[in-house]
């Protein structure tokens, strides 16, 4: 047990440390703009705007916010210190309100339509490429080289096809947006089943790729492991097939979960950018409009939240993953 | 003469590759072993000893199969039965195996105890779990393997303790016959002793009745088996007791492998150490005549076109060759 | 060498994503000998940008040739297909519900009660029906006053139309002349010009985009600078790469904590986001095609580095290297005559993988508009993200979007399919 407490307490340090390290470069990335960052940024940022003060008042809440005139180590410490206290300053576009608010509630909307949809494409595509790998001949022939098709589509390609076809040509889903525009987000029936009308194709979009990726990738490991040695002993020992194969995708299964981890990076900040594409009320659009509306704050706030997202997910699932699978296990105990 | 464990007659079987060839990797053997003996079989590497191992178990599946002959256990004529009666009738609890590469003989990701359940359960299903593992406990000790290796996963333990438990798991039930198919080839010298030490006391305390030692170490099988088969391209080229083999060989191919080996045994002349040129024949398309006649240096044009018959100059000694033992020995005299 | 290569080619996974490849390549490069107008050319102009798929030809050539008498008369009744173009979905629609409200024996007393029951079963499928009853029945008059009269305009403005197309007469082209207008020439209902004899004629294969650029030619020449991107990112994340992992696996030590350290780092803070803040951070006007390309590259040698330091760990104590070492050889000469031929399928490898995923990168990034910032060529991104800007997906335009993400999932299919033959190859265990 002590073993376990020291090992996770390791992981747990080097997240941490990770972390930091992305906050640093989230910090200082945006300082290395050529020209003096704080004139473009402003301008920027008033851009449009024709009220005096508070083209003045965006201003000042700037210089002080960072501490301009302090050094880059005490500015550091003032983001720091900032971002403890919640405080991602205000947002330039979406005047007066503040990127702790908008990316709040953008991350409900981002992980309530990824975070099932990642999970449910993860389970149906490795138990399509069991089947896959167990069945090969006809089935193998016709799915595999389409979910190889499909995986390889980009998601904001697969989610703009899916808006397409069942939003305008057969216009039996909405068009985009979180909910119906003519609704006030509250906790009625009416409201819920719009949500849940609008959340269903970026879902089936999401879905769709995770499944061809996982399908390929557990249907090569279930083949890999389906010629293991110990498949041949367990036979000759007289134990049934049905029995062997339960052995053999479990194992098979057990990388995919750190597949799961390590995809994680990619698919959330890759399918970020297939909400736009819906007009998905969560964080891509609301990268996207950062970008479009050069909302500085907006956008050094949506990829510090990813970061923090992808990081969470690849922990938490580190942690799972070595209780599952002995192998791992082993190693974790040795190192 | 003890009672007869297995017996095989003429036994074909033959490899289908994915280029749809035929590889007849057994061809026509026959072998007997009475309870309490054991047999060696020794051969160079592809010259078909693990695909017997395979073949006598009578249970096929791709790319092996089976073409005639007959295998008898304890008087029970296995090779024409249904594949499920004999998973669940024969293998484990008559003839039990042990494979290759024992390092990937275990699946990773299971405990010991429940694969023995596992492999228990097919032969006996009344047998409740509490009495397994006092079963498995009572039989690991005695075979001096720790009780804790039960609770184990196999990617905990060492290579020695593997190869161990994958034997202690194959005579768990008392086979009638086991094959060994290089049981101890992969270890350090210290585990193969150990694993030597475990097979011997197998045979001794009577847990397995009768045993196959395949193996391309001969001194090893002089040192373990009471008689040694030699195998060529297929075929068995000669078969006496261990004594007989190494201090007297017929074949011309058993005299160079003999040749090719120390054995530190007093009455054996300082031998030079000779290895026999040329490779094994591709099993695609065997030769016509003699098999090992493109690498015989007594070979006469004869060899090349006529099949050596197999020839018996005293009981439970034979060998296949055109010439009669009496020349051979002549030539080797000549060197 | 030579050996390898067969069995390359003799894998069908690789054999098919090399032609698939190689067909997309070859075409890209050769549509502009064939190409009426520039990749970036604003050809057509058109309310609300995007025109159609097909063959335009230029109307004046088309009537001064009816002018030259050239023209060809059909013996045929053309009014049902022009019907079919000049009254939109709405009009017809109106004319039907009309029929249905007024066309009874309430509204017009006289109506032949046979017909009356036909028309309630009319539909706007039967348009020649529906013409030939509304020139029958349709009077403004039996509307009741209730009716606003926008409402009643409409219904006349749609009359007015119908008649003018029921009735056969020629469209007569006039000119302002001293006098007033002048007729210039009729153009008969049942003219026709062969289009070979149009002068001017452009066939768009696939429409034109939003600025009116052919789409076509667009994407040919798109799918070469993304190809272009993949292959400088590509290039560069493989050497940074195989760089670190060789150091890190071959002579190990601290310098092998140092840069497993930030591999482990840049694997899990997702190369995306980095990307998202230096491309925002370098300022639009520096984004040229080059420099993003090299962004990504820098951004996502992470995975090379890694399986590039685990094979060369594997290799180091093999006795091939032990004997160079024994021999004396340099540390540089050791990694390049006895380690790299070992992990140079690894790198070929993940060298493929690298252009496609820099290929996706550079989408993505242009669709957050962060993409290269130019006027002179165009990325598979970039005419996505104008698509999308222009709301292409909303409208129905399929010409826009569909070829260029067909496009790219074509290339990254392609080059994945290479890369799972050549893993077939190189690691027979997995072969199936």
């Amino acid at each position: 047990m002590k073993g376990y407490i020291k090992y996770y307490g390791g992981r747990i340090a080097w997240y941490v440390v990770t972390f930091f390290c992305a906050l640093i470069l989230n910090f200082i990335l945006p300082r290395l703009m050529p020209g003096n960052p704080i004139a473009t940024i402003v301008s920027n940022a008033t851009a449009g705007m024709t009220d005096a003060s508070a083209i003045k008042q965006i201003q000042e809440q700037y210089i002080q916010r960072f501490g301009l005139d302090k050094s880059y180590f005490q500015q550091f410490w003032l983001y720091v210190g900032n971002l403890l206290k919640g405080d991602m300053g205000t947002s330039f576009s979406q005047y007066p309100r503040t990127v702790s608010n908008i990316i709040g509630s953008s991350v409900l909307w981002t992980l309530g339509l990824q975070l099932p949809a990642i999970i449910v494409g993860w389970c149906l595509g490795n138990f399509l490429g069991c089947i896959a790998a167990y069945i090969r001949k006809g089935f193998d022939k016709v799915v595999m080289p389409v979910f190889m098709f499909i995986s390889n589509m980009p998601a904001f390609g697969m989610a703009t096809i899916l808006l397409w076809l069942f939003a305008i040509q057969l216009k039996i889903a909405p068009s985009g947006g979180g909910y119906g525009f003519d609704m006030v987000p509250n906790m009625s029936w009416a409201f819920i089943q719009s949500v849940l009308s609008h959340w269903i194709l970026p879902f089936c979009s999401v879905v769709l790729i995770t499944i061809g990726g996982q399908a390929i990738g557990m249907r090569s490991m279930s083949i890999y492991e389906l010629n293991a040695d110990y498949v041949k002993y367990s036979r000759f020992l007289g134990i049934k097939d049905s029995k062997i194969i339960t052995y053999v995708f479990r194992n098979a299964m057990l990388p995919q979960v750190t597949g799961l981890a390590m995809s994680f990076g990619t698919m959330l900040s890759g399918n970020i950018i297939a909400e736009q594409v819906f007009s998905y009320p969560g964080v891509g659009s609301a990268l996207l409009s950062s970008v479009t509306g050069r909302d500085y704050p907006l956008l050094s706030g949506c990829t510090l939240i990813i970061t923090v997202m992808v990081l969470i997910a690849n922990l938490v699932i580190e942690i799972l993953y070595g209780f599952i699978d002995p192998r791992v296990k082993a190693n974790q105990m040795e190192s | 003469m003890g009672k007869v464990m297995l017996e095989v007659r003429d036994l074909k079987t033959k490899y289908v590759t994915r280029m749809k060839e035929d590889v007849y990797s057994v061809d026509g053997v026959s072998l007997t072993i009475e309870e309490g003996k054991s047999l060696g079989v020794a051969g160079e590497s592809g010259c078909g000893k693990s695909t017997l191992a395979l073949s006598l178990m009578g249970y096929y599946f791709a790319p092996l199969h089976y073409m005639s002959g007959d295998i008898i256990v304890d008087g029970q004529n296995i090779s024409g039965m249904e594949p499920d009666y004999i998973r669940k009738h024969i293998l484990g609890s008559e003839i039990a195996y042990i494979p290759q590469a024992a390092m990937n003989a275990l699946n990773p990701t299971q405990k010991i105890i429940k694969f023995i359940n596992n492999v228990i359960h097919v032969h006996d299903p009344s047998m409740s779990k509490g009495d397994i593992y006092d079963m498995a406990r009572e039989r690991f000790e005695k075979l001096g393997l720790p009780e804790n290796v039960l609770q184990k996963h196999a990617v905990e333990l060492s290579g020695g303790m593997k190869q161990r438990t994958v034997i202690a798991i194959s005579t768990i039930l008392s086979p009638k016959v086991l094959i060994a198919d290089e049981p101890s080839s992969a270890l350090d010298v210290t585990s193969q002793k150990m694993v030597i030490k475990m097979m011997k006391q197998l045979m001794h305390e009577g847990l397995v009745k009768s045993m196959i030692f395949i193996t391309h170490e001969l001194p090893l099988l002089y040192q373990v088996t009471d008689d040694i088969m030699v195998m060529y391209a297929g075929q068995i080229v000669e078969k006496g007791t261990a004594h007989e083999m190494v201090f007297d060989p017929i074949m011309p191919y058993t005299k160079g492998l003999m040749g090719s080996i120390i054995v530190p045994e007093d009455g054996m002349k300082a031998n030079k150490l000779e290895a026999i040129p040329g490779t094994p024949p591709n099993l695609k398309h065997p030769p016509a005549g003699c098999r090992f006649a493109p690498r015989c240096k007594y070979a006469t044009p004869e060899c090349m076109v006529y099949a050596p018959p197999v020839k018996k100059p005293a009981p439970g000694r034979e060998y296949r060759c055109l010439f009669e033992e009496k020349y051979l020995k002549e030539l080797y005299a000549n060197g | 060498m030579k050996q390898t290569l067969k069995n390359v080619f003799s894998s069908p996974k690789f054999l098919i994503g090399f032609i698939l490849f190689m067909v997309l390549l070859i075409t890209s490069l050769a549509w502009p000998l064939f190409a009426d107008f520039g990749p970036l050319q604003n050809v057509v102009q058109k309310n609300g940008g995007f025109a159609a798929p097909g063959t335009y030809v230029n109307v004046a050539d088309a009537v001064e040739l009816v002018k030259d008498n050239s023209s060809v008369k059909f013996d045929v009744d053309t009014s049902a297909n022009r019907l079919a173009h000049r009254l939109d979905a709405d009009s017809r629609q109106m004319m039907v519900d009309w029929l249905h409200t007024y066309a009874t024996a309430e509204y017009i007393p006289d109506i032949n009660a046979d017909d009356a029951a036909k028309i309630q079963e009319l539909t706007i499928d039967d348009m020649y029906a529906v013409c030939a009853d509304w020139e029958k029945y349709y009077d403004f008059s039996v509307m009741p006053k209730t009716i606003k009269k926008a409402e009643r305009n409409k219904y006349n403005q749609i009359d007015k139309k119908v008649q003018t197309m029921l009735s056969n007469e020629a469209l007569i082209l006039a000119s302002k002349g001293e006098n007033g207008l002048q007729e210039d020439c009729k153009v008969p209902m049942n003219a026709f010009v062969n289009t070979k004899d149009v002068a001017s004629r452009y066939t768009l294969i696939l429409g034109s985009d939003n600025f009116g650029r052919d789409v076509f030619t667009e994407l040919t020449s798109s799918i070469l600078v993304s190809m272009r991107i993949g292959l400088i990112a590509g290039c560069i994340a493989t050497l940074i790469g195989m760089t670190l992992g060789l150091l890190a696996g071959f002579i190990g030590g601290v310098l092998d904590n140092i840069i497993t350290f930030f591999t482990n780092l840049f694997t899990v803070i997702p190369s995306f986001v980095l990307l998202i803040l230096i491309a925002n951070a370098v300022g639009g006007s520096h984004r040229g095609v080059t420099l993003i390309a090299l962004l990504i590259g820098f951004t996502g040698w992470t995975w090379t580095a890694r399986s590039v330091r685990s094979q060369v760990l594997s290799l180091r104590n093999r006795d091939h290297v032990n004997m160079s070492k024994i021999s004396g050889h340099s540390t540089v000469k050791i990694i390049i005559q006895d380690i790299l031929p070992f992990v140079a399928s690894y790198v070929v490898m993940a060298f493929i993988l690298q252009i496609s995923s820099g290929i996706l990168a550079e989408a993505q990034l242009s669709m957050l508009g962060l993409g290269p910032a130019t006027t002179e060529v165009s990325t598979l991104g970039l005419m996505m993200h104008w698509a999308l800007s222009f709301n292409a997906h909303t409208q129905g335009m399929w010409w826009a979007f569909l070829p260029v993400i067909f496009s790219i999932a074509l290339i990254t299919f392609s080059l994945n399919l290479m890369n799972t033959g050549l893993d077939q190859v190189f690691n027979p265990q997995l072969r199936d």
